[in-house]
């Protein structure tokens, strides 16, 4: 027991450092390389035009004051480094990793990109536009994200609804991604998150760095508080696996009931190639995932069922609305095993580099005190019976998100499944 | 001194103040008295287009200054089949003769050169 806390407590911020409005956060575990990210709250949920957050994930690394597009990529090839970003709903993360020893080129490489890079025109048609459109490609080929995508836009409208991708033909400018960018990297609203570096040697570099490339002074970008709607859509696509989508989501904190719902709801079985006895995976080649996605103040839940017919989808689609619905007589030793399976995965996700950023970083960004795990941990041992069925059972009244996507003559309607 | 846009003396001369000052006013009356303003042409509508450089270049341009260009060269060519220079209202005036294109065509070759030097990079281990 002592030793599973001691390796806990080593997988989190220990301690956050705001010097001057900067939160500064590093975790040293000794691994042989080290990555920086620069977490700001700059995801869809805060773009002021659709899909300009989109583009500034593209537009990252690209030409800044004091190095060209591809001088940063070549520079930092002779390094050894991976320069990467990536998008949340609620976050935009620019992350370098790279070997001990190079943190100083790297440093200034973040600081020149958040607080100097140019936003040409020439750059934004020639290298972002393709590459938006390639990811929007990518999306419609892979209906499990696209399916998501569409639940997010249902279920909490504007905010976190909106799409993690701008559209295919977006109208957005380079300049309107720069007037994001200022208020997205302004002071204030991003956080440095180091893996593998000490935390004074961060922000020592870090101080350094952003005194000479100040970051804006712009006003911070805006969102509104979430509420839950929910409703109906289906898509039409040709060949790619029948999907659909039962969900329900709840505004506010995510509770740790909910995470112990969808480990409860997930019929996969945990033995690799074992076969499970759940009625939702009777039919063949059908495939059924849990989806718990929590934010800071929403979490969606639900089944994302995907199968080669839709007859199949429809029979698994019934069973999944049975077992939706029928959480109220749980066991306690199912709930139980459903906490015991919602801890593992919470643990799981936060044990590599990303886990780590994506876990606790969100915690540093809004300056919490608990930058640590073993909160959501011992909040999910605390899930009772009692708290849990009344949580499902709320979550359950609300209006369902239901998403079909594929054959949509035969793919059935909502109330078809009971819902 | 060679560049994409052929043999040039300017940056010598714009390099030096005395020069400067002595040149100007030639340059002045050597562009006045060219007929590209009088077929309504801008300067940088004359740059040879058949490079590499400058259709890149060509490629950034705004909608709406590609659009501009295109207009000017087909009057022009429409005045050149007249034998005839455009009717004096619609010459050039020396305030609109910007060089719109000439930093798009600068930037790429500095793109070139940039991409030629991280190309042929000989790297050094500093221990």
């Amino acid at each position: 027991m002592l030793s599973s806390s001691v390796r806990l407590a080593r997988r989190s911020f220990a301690t956050v450092v705001d010097t001057a409005g900067l939160k500064v956060a590093a975790i040293d575990t000794n691994q042989p390389t080290v990555a920086i990210t620069i977490l700001a709250k700059a995801g869809p949920r805060y773009q002021s035009k659709p899909g300009v957050a989109h583009a500034l994930k593209n537009f990252a690394f690209k030409s800044t004051a004091d190095r060209s597009a591809l001088g940063t990529v070549r520079e930092s090839e002779l390094y050894g480094g991976v320069l990467s970003s990536t998008l949340s709903r609620e976050h935009l993360a620019l992350t370098a990793e790279f070997l001990r020893g190079d943190e100083e080129y790297f440093v200034d490489v973040l600081a020149s990109v958040i607080a100097s890079t140019e936003f040409h025109r020439h750059e934004f048609e020639e290298l972002v536009l393709p590459t938006i459109q390639g990811e929007v490609n990518a999306l419609h080929a892979d209906p499990a994200a696209h399916a998501l995508e569409l639940a997010h836009a249902l279920a909490f409208r504007n905010g976190l609804g909106a799409s993690l991708f701008a559209a295919p033909h977006t109208p957005i400018t380079a300049e309107d991604v720069a007037q994001f960018a200022a208020q997205a990297f302004s002071k204030g609203n991003f956080a440095v998150l180091g893996t593998g570096i000490s935390q004074s040697a961060l922000s020592s570099l870090v101080a350094d760095a952003l005194a000479v490339e100040s970051p804006s002074e712009a006003p911070k970008p805006t969102t509104t508080a979430s509420s839950y709607f929910g409703g109906e859509t289906r898509v039409e696509t040709h060949g790619t696996p029948q999907t659909i989508f039962i969900g329900f989501g709840a505004a506010g904190a995510p509770a740790p009931e909910l995470a112990a719902l969808a480990a409860y709801l997930d019929p996969n079985p945990s033995v690799k190639w074992a076969r499970s006895a759940s009625p939702m995976l009777q039919a063949e080649k059908t495939s059924v995932q849990a989806v718990y996605l929590p934010y800071s103040d929403a979490a969606l839940v639900g089944l994302l069922i995907q199968g080669p017919t839709a007859a199949a989808v429809r029979e698994a689609g019934k069973a999944a609305v049975a077992a939706l619905k029928g959480t109220s007589g749980v066991k306690a030793e199912e709930l139980k095993s459903a906490v015991a399976k919602a801890k593992f995965r919470l643990a799981s996700s936060a044990d590599g580099r990303a886990g780590v950023v994506e876990v606790l970083g969100s915690k540093v960004l809004t300056g919490s005190s608990e930058t640590s795990l073993e909160a959501s941990l011992s909040a999910l041992d605390k899930v009772t019976s009692a708290g849990f069925t009344k949580a499902a059972t709320s979550l359950v009244k609300s209006k369902p998100t239901y998403v079909a996507l594929g054959d949509t003559q035969s793919l059935p309607y909502a109330d078809e499944l009971g819902l | 001194m060679a560049g994409p846009l052929g043999l040039s003396l300017a940056p010598y001369i714009r390099s030096s103040p005395t020069l400067t000052k002595l040149f100007t006013p030639v340059a002045k009356w050597y562009a006045g008295g060219s007929l590209y303003r009088q077929y309504g042409l801008l300067y940088d509508d004359l740059l040879i287009e058949e490079r590499p450089e400058v259709q890149k270049a060509l490629s950034r341009l705004t909608p709406r200054q590609a659009y501009d260009r295109a207009f000017r060269i087909k009057r022009a060519s429409h005045a050149d089949v007249l034998h005839e220079p455009l009717p004096r209202e619609l010459w050039t005036k020396p305030e609109q003769d910007i060089r719109y294109l000439l930093p798009h065509v600068e930037a790429v070759v500095e793109e070139i050169k940039e991409r030629e030097k991280w190309d042929t990079l000989e790297v050094k281990r500093k221990w």
